[in-house]
This record gives structure tokens, sequence and C-alpha cells, in this order.
């Protein structure tokens, strides 16, 4: 399937959107963030306006700066768990195309039960066992992630190899990790940026999800998912408590899905549906 | 294909559907009886010996449910008689002469007499006893058995609160035979008699039916321990719980008073809340440096930060309902800047560090991060160290290794432990000690109220603590449940008079086995027709036997999994379940019980053999069989999965048809824009949304909760709209992108266009001919989305507070209910795989090209 409708400005448009993420991420590590996240009861419940653009909270801190915050929370488990997946999944592709045998029957069946798992199942079911929190947040996600990179080079590679430039490598009497990671990765390449982008919507939806049923970053650090848990018994005296981090949430999604799509058309390239 | 392998596929899909069945069709439960009720504990008694306890939470079960004693207050705050029918005063208030009441009989049968009673106050009184009580009876010289019914307490000096003593939850009457027990089986002669201590879970009472008095009129009551404050609200929506005396979260209550659903009842209690100061230990020995941080407390911020306007601020160790009360809450103004002088004076210029350390209650916790706050404001550095309720008994209270902590003094007339040496305060002066001698000698109501004050007047000059406010009793229960208490004069939860309006069924609990059962044959038999379609197209036999093959493998590997994350990773399951405080022998009782004790490849074959037969065993915190949970957890979750899925394609299709009439026209544009934009909004997100909006906003819809399906069609569904939205939206916005895309492919073929020059209309084309072949695409996300739905219906559960499948989960996961969490995981994981293979046998039935495996 192709993506049916691609904004022209999409790029550009979800690039920003990153950069501010990336910049607010940065600078709530300075000390003006501590400062509006320390506790000041005066100022409780303020609804938004010039001094506290989101509001404020049941205890006064200033709710931009905890959407800030949030923001590193949110991006550090999203990339981290994406990265299990690019750093376990790429090989493992690369390996089942390159030689096929008993490592692709290992991926295959690997996959179809990792697959099986409803993705937040596996999440609940780790911190069942390992008590809940960020890493376990991560290796969740991450998990999850392994074998949709796996299987989209795995896919891919595979029509490579029927390729000259790579029956002349092997002819030439290149070994299989040679041809692996010389040959069928760099062309592959392009395509595992174009799911990364969008894996990393679907990790950063994740971890908010695990937050707000407090299976992911645990207090007092701010999260995204959290703080929606802790808008909801608010949200008749403070709804703007419940509105800035979902859109901080749904704005991160959609920048990504932008970039995603944009540069899936910039390569032309038919990114599969994940589990398909 | 030859006639054999066509009836070769019957087999296999029977024996698929045989297994479906046996996973779903478990029976459901009979209804409980209708008579009880689940009352929500913030906290976890740490054991049900009142006499031996100062836990508030034991009280809350025990007092006046299963023990009593010689005297009983009264919701007014009044001495009335209950084991003692009667008593009468010497002049010199030295001697009093108790007659009990005839008849009466402690739970197991034994008939009560008053040996027994001068037994439970020698017990409470004697030198090893941990009777928070004890220095009470100190002027019991002796107690006089006069006969079977009679007996006399006599007196050093007179006390004139003695007959209010008596009525407290910590001396009341137990027989000698039980007493040694009664930290696990209490054993009293109250209304209810113990049932069974579920540990970290509930403590479950019945009626007593050989009671003296009123017989309760409830059947039985279970104390619910709900530890988080922020799971309180949502298992009171969904019917976990019936309510609450002492509701935990009153950031909800406003909220819950307009719900027609439940009654309010804002009352007050005795619990004097303090910010208590470690007096004997250096800087605060100091009473600078206490009234330092006296003035640095600002208590009308912590009642609005931490208890949203509920309860009463207090300037001393006084509640401020007693007639006796002096307000002193203006002696230590909210002033800094004197704060910071007084900090100078005593030699701390430069403030200093301290510990906080905080119990487990959410006015502790809450108030405790207001007060750091504030503190730091004035130069104190303030590190807070969260705790649980024994480590503080042990640590803070009894070996007074604190700076500052924050705490409820719940008891009543609790004024005397300023005068206790050796109490965690650290605090003494003659001066108080004699002016409350005096005020025990002193029956003349007069001069009573001048002392008192005097009292309140002495601790509020001497800073002992930072007095904050008085504790509010937030009840929060079911509107069609009366009698139980507003006001709390007295520890503990009185359920003596408590009941329910008609004949109402109770909670979640009793939802209708019809329904489910209903419902259950309903999604076998869409299933069974599925699989009568998919052989009448003649799918081969090898490759549905292939399939089925695969499908086996992975649930076999995905059990595997789940058994080795639950049952290994933990180290020994049984000690895990019964978490911090549990002894050896229980522990391998509960091995023995669950059959953990056998080596884990036989256990796990055990496991996957009873799942085969529809047993999934025992639940750990219900104590029924998982089944029946699960059963009527299905009853919630399948029918939203299917809602959800049926709205998301009545959503996209005609969205994705009107986008693909004019492919890159406006219309196109706006629609597909519109589905990027909503691809991006988490559903959790728009369920909260949507509860703004039409809950809080518009009235339209209850913010949560499920009223069962006996409540009829039409409610059930009404309340699962709102969540079945919120799951529908996003997966539309996926499936119509998807749909959009293929029909803007199909609209290209040869075939649309034949159909074009035939003459059909753009429309008509575009229905018969281009949107079949973009059905299998869409076909594959419609299966896909089942798993997400079912998957998001575990979080939109928790938002909408319905008892489903994924609310069962995460409550099991909470209550280390190991047993409900892997059966419910492999469910999940069965019906996802088993979806999916029924997607690719319609494969086969709607595109030919696929029958034998290949193409795709």
């Amino acid at each position: 399937m192709t993506p049916a409708w691609r904004p022209p400005a999409g790029l550009a448009a979800g690039m920003v959107v990153l950069l501010v993420y990336a910049a607010l991420a940065l600078s709530s590590l300075t000390a003006a963030f501590d400062a509006a996240l320390t506790i000041d009861i005066g100022a409780r419940l303020l609804a938004p306006s010039a001094a506290h653009w989101f509001g404020t909270d049941a205890l006064g801190r200033d709710v931009f700066a905890m959407v800030a915050v949030g923001t590193r929370a949110s991006l550090g488990v999203a990339l981290s768990s994406v990265g299990i997946g690019l750093l376990l999944g790429v090989p493992l592709g690369l390996l089942a195309a390159a030689r096929g045998g008993l490592v692709d029957d290992v991926l295959a069946r690997g996959s179809d039960l990792v697959f099986a798992f409803p993705s937040l199942l596996l999440a609940v079911l780790l911190s069942a066992a390992l008590g809940p929190g960020a890493l376990t947040a991560v290796i969740a996600i991450g998990v999850f992630n392994v074998p949709v990179f796996a299987r989209l080079v795995r896919g891919n590679g595979l029509s490579l190899m029927q390729r000259d430039f790579v029956l002349s490598a092997r002819v030439a009497g290149r070994g299989t990790l040679a041809i692996a990671f010389d040959h069928l990765l760099p062309n592959v390449a392009t395509l595992v940026v174009v799911q990364a982008t969008i894996q990393l919507s679907l990790a950063i939806v994740a971890e908010a999800s695990l937050s707000y049923v407090g299976l992911g970053v645990q207090p007092p650090a701010p999260s995204w998912g959290r703080m929606l848990n802790e808008a909801q018994t608010l949200a008749s005296g403070a709804p703007w408590l419940a509105w800035f981090p979902g859109l901080a949430l749904a704005f991160a999604v959609l920048a990504l899905n932008l970039v995603g799509s944009a540069l899936a058309a910039r390569f032309a390239a038919r990114v599969p549906g994940e589990a398909s | 294909m030859n006639p054999a392998s066509r009836r070769g596929g019957g087999p296999h899909l029977a024996l698929a559907l045989l297994l479906l069945a046996s996973l779903l069709g478990a029976p459901a439960t009979a209804a409980l009886p209708g008579r009880t009720v689940v009352l929500g504990l913030a906290l976890e008694p740490p054991n049900l010996d009142p006499s031996a306890t100062s836990a508030e939470a034991t009280q809350d079960v025990v007092y006046g449910n299963i023990f009593e004693g010689l005297t009983r207050i009264t919701e007014q705050g009044r001495v009335a008689p209950a084991l003692a029918a009667s008593w009468s005063v010497s002049d010199d208030g030295l001697r009093y002469r108790f007659t009990l009441r005839p008849g009466v009989r402690f739970h197991d049968g034994s008939p009560l007499t008053a040996a027994d009673v001068r037994w439970s106050l020698q017990r409470a009184r004697a030198a090893g006893s941990t009777n928070p009580l004890r220095e009470l009876l100190a002027p019991v010289r002796a107690i006089h058995l006069i006969d079977e019914l009679n007996l006399e307490l006599e007196l050093s000096r007179p006390v004139a609160e003695l007959l209010t003593y008596l009525g407290w939850g910590n001396l009341v009457v137990m027989s000698a035979a039980t007493a040694a027990n009664a930290a696990t089986a209490p054993v009293g002669t109250g209304p209810y008699r113990f049932v069974e201590w579920r540990k970290g879970d509930a403590v479950v009472l019945a009626r007593n039916a050989d009671y003296w008095g009123t017989p309760a009129r409830l059947d039985g009551v279970t104390f619910r321990i709900v530890p988080d404050a922020s799971s309180a609200l949502a298992a009171l929506l969904a019917g976990d719980v019936d309510g609450y005396a002492n509701f935990p979260a009153p950031e909800s209550v406003a909220a819950l008073a307009l719900d027609p659903r439940f009654t309010v009842a804002v009352g007050s209690t005795e619990g004097e809340t303090l910010l208590a100061i470690n007096n004997a230990r250096k800087p605060f020995d100091d009473v600078r440096v206490r009234r330092a941080l006296a003035h640095a407390v600002d208590r009308r911020a912590i009642l609005q930060g931490a208890m949203y306007g509920y309860g009463e601020p207090i300037g001393s160790h006084f509640p401020p309902h007693d007639p006796a009360y002096v307000d002193l809450t203006h002696r230590y103004a909210f002033d800094p800047a004197t704060a910071r002088a007084l900090l100078r004076e005593a030699g701390y210029p430069n403030g200093f560090a301290l510990t906080l350390r905080l119990p487990p209650p959410y006015y502790a916790r809450r108030s405790g991060e207001i007060i750091a706050a504030e503190l730091g404001a004035i130069g104190i550095r303030v590190r807070i160290e969260n705790i649980e309720w024994a480590q503080w008994l042990e640590q803070v209270f009894k070996n007074r290794d604190f700076d500052l902590t924050i705490v409820s003094h719940t008891e009543p007339m609790d004024y005397d432990i300023y005068a206790r040496r050796g109490y965690y305060f650290g605090y003494s002066n003659a001066t108080y000690d004699a002016r409350l001698a005096e005020l025990s000698r002193t029956r003349e109501e007069a001069v009573r109220m001048r002392l008192l004050g005097e009292l309140q007047r002495q601790l509020a000059e001497d800073c002992v603590n930072v007095y904050l406010f008085e504790l509010p009793k937030l009840g929060v229960w079911r509107r069609d449940l009366h009698g139980l208490w507003r006001e709390a004069p007295v520890q503990g939860i009185n359920l003596s008079g408590a009941y329910l309006d008609g004949a109402a069924t109770v909670g979640t609990s009793s939802t209708a086995a019809g329904p489910t059962g209903r419902v259950l044959a309903i999604v076998a038999l869409g299933i069974l027709a599925l699989g009568a379609l998919a052989l009448r197209r003649h799918v081969s036999a090898r490759h549905l036997l292939g399939r089925a093959a695969a499908l086996a493998l992975t649930l076999l590997g995905a059990s595997a999994l789940i058994f080795l994350l639950v049952n290994v990773l933990p180290g020994d399951p049984a000690a895990y379940m019964m978490g911090l405080n549990a002894n050896p022998t229980a522990i391998a009782h509960l091995r023995a019980q669950y059959g953990l004790d056998v080596p884990a490849w036989r256990q796990y074959l055990q496991w996957l053999a009873g799942f085969l037969h529809g047993d999934l065993g025992l639940s750990y915190t219900y104590r029924v069989p998982v089944a029946d949970l699960v059963g009527q957890r299905l009853a919630v979750s399948l029918p939203l999965a299917l809602y959800a899925l049926a709205l998301s394609l009545a959503l996209a299709l005609p969205t994705a048809l009107a986008a693909a009439r004019r492919p890159g026209k406006v219309l196109d544009s706006i629609l597909m824009g519109l589905a990027q934009l909503g691809l991006a909004v988490p559903n959790f997100w728009l369920g909260l949304l949507l509860i703004l909006t039409f809950s809080v906003q518009l009235h339209w819809f209850a913010a949560g909760g499920f009223p069962g399906w006996d409540a009829g069609l039409l409610p059930a569904l009404r309340a699962l709209t709102m969540p079945a939205v919120a799951l529908a939206v996003p997966q539309a916005c996926i499936l119509a992108r998807v749909l959009r895309a293929e029909l803007g492919l199909a609209l290209a073929e040869d075939y649309v266009r034949t159909a074009r020059a035939k003459g059909l209309s753009p429309v008509q084309a575009l229905r018969r001919h281009a949107l079949p072949n973009a059905m299998i695409p869409a076909l594959t996300i419609i299966g896909l989305q089942f798993s997400f739905l079912l998957a998001g219906a575990i979080i939109i559960e928790t938002v909408f507070a319905l008892p489903g499948l994924g609310r069962l989960l995460f409550q099991a996961t909470a209550q280390r209910d190991l047993i409900v969490v892997r059966s419910v995981v492999l469910l999940l994981v069965a019906a996802v795989v088993l979806v999916n293979f029924l997607v690719e046998l319609l494969y086969a039935v709607v595109d030919p090209r696929l029958r034998d495996g290949g193409a795709r």
C-alpha cells in the first residue's frame, strides 16, 4: 500500500516541531525551570495566562515547565526503545536475509510470538515481573520494536540478494557478514529510517499510555502520561491540565508522522505495515 | 481440489472452535448474596487485635463490628451502655459497679461473663501490655468479681473520663480462650463475626446471627484495601467498592457530591493532624526553632493544596467541634519574616537541614510536599522520606528516630499523650502534667472547661508541634446504602446500623450469568458461521492445517514466555503474592494450595492442561475461579471491542468513499488531513477530552462506571458509548487512510474503467467494483485492529473505570495475583492470534487467488 496523501510542507513542519521539542528538552535542564517547578500553593490551579502559559497544577507548579521536563522522559524512553529495536532488529534481519536457514526460522517464529502480544500487554506483564519504571517501559517497547525492524530488513534484503551486485559479490567469495553489512545495509538504510520515525511516534504513545496507568516513569519526575492521569480527577475545575500534556503528545506524534510520510515519499519507499 | 480434502478441513476447524469455546465458555458465577457491601480501606490493618495496637486501621475494621466494650460512644459522642447494661458510681468517684447484659455470647458460642471483662482489663493494664491505653488504666487499683454478671472497678483516684475510656476500641472485651489468636482470628461479641483476612486484599465479616442486640441488616461486609488514593475513585465508579467511610481523595469529593449515584457525607473526626517535632533532638529543643517552623507553615495553603478545603485549621491539640475548644490558630500567624528572625535569634541564620518522615496516608504525603517547600522558603532544607506504617511505628513512634513527621492523632481526648514520658514528641512540662491531673480529678463541668482551655494554651505556647488541621471525615457511598456514620467521635467504622435499600444486588460481582453466556454464544456462532463459509468455498485442508500448526506453535511459545515471566522470574511466586509480612508457614501453605511446590515444568503443563479444560485455577485475591472472573469481565471488554470495531468501520468506509470520489480535490485533502490529525490523538487522551466535554460540561454521559447488563441493554450500551468512540476514532483514521489508498489504486484498474464505459456512474463503479477489491487489504488492518482494540481497551477501561479484562489485569498486577495475571494475558494473546487466523481464512473466502497460501 502507498501512503495516500502527502502534505507538501509536511517534512518542514514536522522537522520544525521536532526541533522545538529538542530545544524544550534541553532548556528544561536550566535553573529557570527548577524555579517554575517549585510548589506555590498561592498560585495553585491558575488558568493559562501570560505568567503561566499553560496554567498551574494543584500544587501551583507551572504546567508549561512540567510539559517541557516531561519531553525528556517521553523522548528518552522512545529513543531508547527504538534504539533497542534498531540495534537488535537490523542485524538480525540482515543475517536472516543473507544466510537464511536457522536464523530465518528463529526470526519468523520469534516475531510471530512477539506480535501475538498486543503491545501494552507485554509491558504490563513485564512490570508485573520487574516492577514498574522507565527501564521496564524501555524494555517492553524495545522488545516490540525488534521484530518490526528485523522483518522489514529481512524482506527487503531477500529481494536484494537476487540482484546482480550481490550475486557478483558472492561469486567473488565475500562472506555472509560482509555481504550483509556492505551490500544489504546501505540499501535498506533509508527504509529503516522511515520505519524508525513511525516507530518513534508509536513508542511515544506507548510510553504515555504506560505512564498514564502508572507503569511508566515514576514520580516525582514529570511525564505527559502521568500528568494526564492526575488531570483526570481535577478535570472539572481545571481542564487545562488535561489539554496541554495531551497536545504536546499529539503534536509530537503528528510531527513524526509527517516527517515519516514525507521521507517515505522522498525515497519513494513502500513502507509495509509493521506486522504484515 | 478433491472432496477428501474438503472434508479434511472440517475436523481441524472444529478443533479450533472447540478450543475457543472451551476458553470462552467457562461457567459464570452464581450471583453473590445480595446484602453484602464492600467498603474501601486506604490502609491495611497490621493485625486485628485492637487491644495490642494503636493502628487506626485495626479499629476501623473490628471496633463496634467484631468487638465491643462495657460502654460505647454514640455518633454524637455520648457514652451509652453496651455490654454493661447499667452501672453505678460511688460518691467519691472511686468505685464503679457494672452489671453485664445477660445472655451475651462470643462468636465461638461461649457465654460472656464478668470474668472475661476482668481478664480483658487486667490484660490491658498488665506490665508487659502493649495496649495504647495502658497508662490511662494506671489509677485502677483492683477489679473485683461480684458474680457472673457483676463486677466492680476500684480506683486510687477519681478518673472523670473512665466511662468514656471504656467505650474506646482498645478496651474491648475478649475471652481468655481466644484472645491469643485475636491478631489473625478475632472472636468478639459484636454484630459481625470474622470470616477471613486475605493479606493485601481484604478482610471479610459476616452477620452474627446470635447477636444480643438488634441484629445487623447486612449479610456481610468486606473491607477491601485500596492503597492508592488515585485509584480510589476508579474503584468506586467501577463498582469494585460500594463506598468509603474515609475517602482518600478529597479532590473528587465535590464532583461525587453532584453524582446521583452516591451519597457524600462530610463530617469531623477526632484527628488532630500535626507536623510532629522531636522536641528532644537538637535544634528542636529550642522553642524559638519550633516557633520558627510554626510561623513558616501556611495552614490555609495546606488545607487548600492537600485537602481541597476540607478540614479545619487548629492552633493546639484539640478538636474545634468540642465545647471546650479555644481558637489558637492566630498564635503563630503565617509569617516567613518572623520565622527567619526566630531562626537567626536561635543561632541558625542560614537555616539547617532536616528529614521529614512521612507515613502513607494521603494527607501526610500531600501536606509534606507543601511543608517542605514552605520550610525551604525560610532556609530550612527538607529531605522527604516516604515510609510504610510498620517503619513509622518502629522508627518514629517507638525509637523516636526522626526530626519531623506528619500524622493525624485520631484518638479522642488524647491530650494526655503530652504528659506521657517517653512519648515520641519528647515533651515534658510539669505545669502541664499538674493541670492534667487536676482535670482528671474534676467532675464539675465549668472547672473542666477552664482546665481544658489552659491545657490547649500551654501546648500552643510551648509550640510542642505545629498544629495543622482537624482531619475531616469524607464519607462517600452508594446512594442506596444507609446507616453509616457521618461523624467519627471514636475510631472505627461502625456498621451495626448499616443497610441497603430494597432488594438491590451489590457491586459488579453479581453480573449475571445469562448475558455473559449470551454474548459468548453470539461470538461463537459468528465464528462458526465464518468457518462454515470458509469451508464451503473450498479452503484447502493442507493450507488450513499448516496455519493451524503455526497458530498452535505461537500459542505454545506465548504461554511458555508468560509462564517464564510470571512464575519463574519473580523467584518464589508464593512469597511474592503474599507480600512483605508473610510468614514461612503461610507461604508453604499457599505453595501447596496452588501447586507451586512441584517442579516448574510440571506446573507449566498443569496450567496448560487446565487452560484447555477452561479451568484457569482459583484467584489468589478474589478466591473465586479465574474462569468466572474472566467471564464476567469479558462481558464488558468484548462488547466494547466489537462496538468500537463497528464504529470504526462506520466512520472509515463513508470517509474513504467520499474522499476517493474526486481524488486530489479539496474534499479528499480535507478528509485525509483530518485522518492524519486523528491518527496523532492517543485514545486515552481522546477519552479524557470526551469526559471533559460530555460528562463535565454537558452532563450527557456519566464520567465512568458500568451499570451491568442487568440494568438493561440501553443503559449498558450508553455506558460503553464514550469508551467505544475513544477507541474507534484513531483506528478509523488508520482504516480510512488505507481504504482511500486502495480505492485510489483500484480506480486506476482496467475493470473499473470498463465498468465506467459500460455506463455505470462513478459512485456505482466505486461501490460495486473498487470497494470489494480495496476490502482485501482493509481486512488485514481490521484483523490487526482487533489486537489494538483489545490492547487499547486495557487503557480505556482505566480511563472510564469499566470493570473489564484490562482493569482486572491491572488490579491483579497491583495485588500480585499472578494466577490471574498469567491466564488473562494468555487469553488476550489467544484472542489476538485466533482473530488473525480467522482473518486469514476470510482472505481465502474473498480472494480465490489466496486459497493455497500463495501470492501473499
